[in-house]
């Protein structure tokens, strides 16, 4: 699918990272595991296009020292139950059926029982990976509308694959995580999400669905001369400002708008599901969603109140 | 070296012409002082091409000299390019020459390698990238490559004209012809005109009206592409003016309202002035200013 080169590598120093978050936005504290850096999918406002030097897909083959890593952090923490990724410098799914590159994380947190991997992808094949699933093991999908998808995404699965995708690991006994990220304002992009989310309500468990982030679009400067250079319609329509971090992101109201829309109709489907915001400000949390979220450390609380709901005394 | 009559040269043939502009009133007074020091190159054809001394051959003409001092050489063109480059090089190029430079020895056959190791010397990056924007100023009309030169505009932004057509870049050039522009104010009109332009599809009349100045321009492209954020500024300005802030007294916003706090500012010298800004704070409560204003930043009003 890709002509783009990969490159096994040694990596030094921790491959283990908590996600930096962003200056006065509040971070769920997730924990990224960095075992591949470079993605196949090129999405269009992919950042990592704005960090990354050049385009090889780099893949780290110190699986053992992972494991030593991930023994340290999972034993050395009392107080959360934490949920790790790799789909942060990569897509988690993407490449992994030809070079098997989750299998030995599924089975680590398998027999771990302490903590949580989630595999987030654009990509919806994850059969390979389905001999070794295990209730620690959250299979995730990125999802937009597909008008959106065919435009800027155009490497990835489409969205009926992945929600099809997200389906068969519910029945395969696996929790599944969404993520509504980026949010993009075109013209008729309420109506497009309104039609996604009752797909999402027709076609999934809401029960076996463990999250649902909501983050709007949001870049680097970088970025944005690029995304200009490229005349990118879709992701230039809404309004943008540089927020306190230097990212450019959408004016304030707007992302409460539609933070507060997309909330509406995911709890119309079941008033149960765990929606959170994605690196969003608390006046955006307490506006858009009427929660007090004072700082990350209540986020981080309010996911292990909901792990503890959903897996009961298995974790 | 010999004397050889203007009438003889043939002006029109620009085959190896890399000055721009033109006419250079110091080199006009100096040879009406002392002559032409410094001979002209012209190639051994009938009648005669320059090669190098452009500028020398503008002023001989206008100063109404008949016979120009020149070396007459024979050899082919590539060479006379080489030779009108290196005779121009020292002195330093501007943009504009960089681009007639690069684009001669694009058009007459040069390999890339000598292309990029011309490019070097001049200060510009070795990249194919870098080289095919200087080749698009090369051929940019008269009034564009003015524009660029007077206005001293950096490659940065002369790459952002470049990305407009050519109905458009007119159209743009004409409205900017007259402001004080300086490098930031023109990338932000610039950027914002790109992006009125990919969401619509072109620019037009509407979002380039006559306006007295750069400033005005840059205010209404903002009104343009941040509608809400112009609206919001609007309003704090209304806030602010019922306000009526005394001397002293200041609310600072984030411009962009995305900081949900505001800071006060009074500047005080003494216990009374700090009492008295403390109650203004106060009655400036009561009235729900204050409120009014966080209602914005708080991202509750559209």
């Amino acid at each position: 699918m890709s002509l783009q080169k990969v490159e096994f590598v040694d990596t030094h120093g921790s491959v283990v990272r908590r996600c930096p978050g962003t200056k006065r936005h509040i971070c769920c504290g997730y924990q990224t595991i960095d075992l591949v850096e470079g993605c196949v999918l090129s999405c269009s406002y992919c950042i990592l296009k704005a960090y990354l030097k050049d385009t090889v897909i780099r893949i780290s083959r110190n699986s053992d020292a992972i494991i030593t890593e991930l023994d340290e952090i999972i034993d050395g923490c009392s107080d959360h139950i934490l949920r790790f990724g790799t789909g942060e410098l990569s897509d988690s799914l993407a490449i992994d059926r030809r070079y098997g590159l989750n299998r030995f994380l599924v089975e680590y947190f398998g027999r771990k029982k302490k903590a949580i991997l989630e595999l987030k992808s654009k990509w919806a094949d994850f059969r390979h990976l389905e001999p070794f699933l295990n209730p620690f093991t959250v299979i995730s999908f990125s999802v937009s509308p597909q008008r959106f998808i065919d435009a800027e995404e155009t490497r990835t699965s489409p969205l009926r694959k992945r929600l099809k995708a997200a389906r068969r690991a519910q029945d395969r006994g696996c929790f599944v995580g969404l993520h509504f990220d980026p949010v993009v304002i075109y013209d008729g992009f309420e109506k497009d999400y309104r039609y996604l989310i009752a797909d999402i309500g027709r076609i999934l468990d809401p029960t076996r669905i463990i999250w649902i982030s909501l983050g709007t679009l949001r870049f680097p400067p970088a970025l944005y001369g690029l995304l200009l250079e490229r005349r990118r319609k879709y992701l230039l329509t809404g309004e943008f400002i540089r927020g306190e971090d230097g990212k450019y992101r959408y004016i304030k109201t707007e992302r409460i708008r539609i933070y507060r829309m997309l909330h509406r109709l995911l709890k119309s489907i079941d008033s149960n599901l765990f929606v959170y915001l994605c690196m969003e400000r608390a006046d955006v949390w307490k506006e858009a969603l009427g929660v007090e979220m004072k700082d990350n450390e209540s986020l981080m609380g309010l996911f292990d109140e909901r792990i503890k709901n959903v897996y009961g005394g298995m974790l | 070296m010999t004397d050889i009559r203007l009438s003889h040269i043939d002006p029109k043939d620009r085959r190896f012409a890399v000055s721009y502009p033109l006419q250079d009133a110091t080199l006009r007074w100096s040879i009406a002082t002392v002559g032409i020091i410094q001979p002209v190159i012209l190639l051994d054809r009938t009648p005669y091409v320059p090669i190098a001394g452009w500028r020398r051959l503008d002023c001989a003409r206008e100063l109404g000299m008949k016979t120009v001092p020149a070396l007459v050489v024979d050899m082919n063109e590539k060479d006379a390019l080489l030779h009108a480059i290196h005779d121009n090089l020292a002195r330093g190029c501007n943009i504009i020459e960089k681009a007639i430079i690069l684009d001669k020895m694009d058009s007459f056959g040069f390999p890339r390698e000598d292309i990029f190791d011309l490019m070097e010397h001049m200060d510009l990056n070795r990249h194919e990238k870098v080289l095919s924007g200087f080749l698009m100023i090369a051929r940019l009309d008269m009034p564009a490559r003015d524009f660029i030169f007077t206005k001293n505009l950096s490659f940065r932004n002369i790459d952002s004209l470049l990305r407009f057509e050519e109905k458009e870049r007119k159209k743009i050039l004409s409205s900017l012809k007259g402001f004080h522009l300086t490098e930031s104010t023109l990338r932000e009109i610039l950027e914002m005109l790109h992006l009125l332009k990919i969401r619509k599809g072109t620019i037009t009349g509407r979002d380039m009206p006559a306006l007295l100045n750069a400033d005005a321009l840059r205010t209404h492209l903002k009104e343009r592409t941040h509608p809400i954020l112009s609206r919001l500024h609007r309003k704090l300005k209304a806030i602010r003016e019922a306000m009526a802030l005394p001397p002293g007294m200041d609310i600072r916003v984030d411009p962009f309202f995305e900081k949900e706090y505001i800071d006060i500012i009074v500047k005080i010298g003494d216990e009374e002035d700090m009492v008295a800004a403390l109650g203004r704070i106060s009655e400036l409560a009561a009235k729900g200013y204050v409120r009014s204003i966080l209602e914005l930043t708080k991202g509750r009003i559209r």
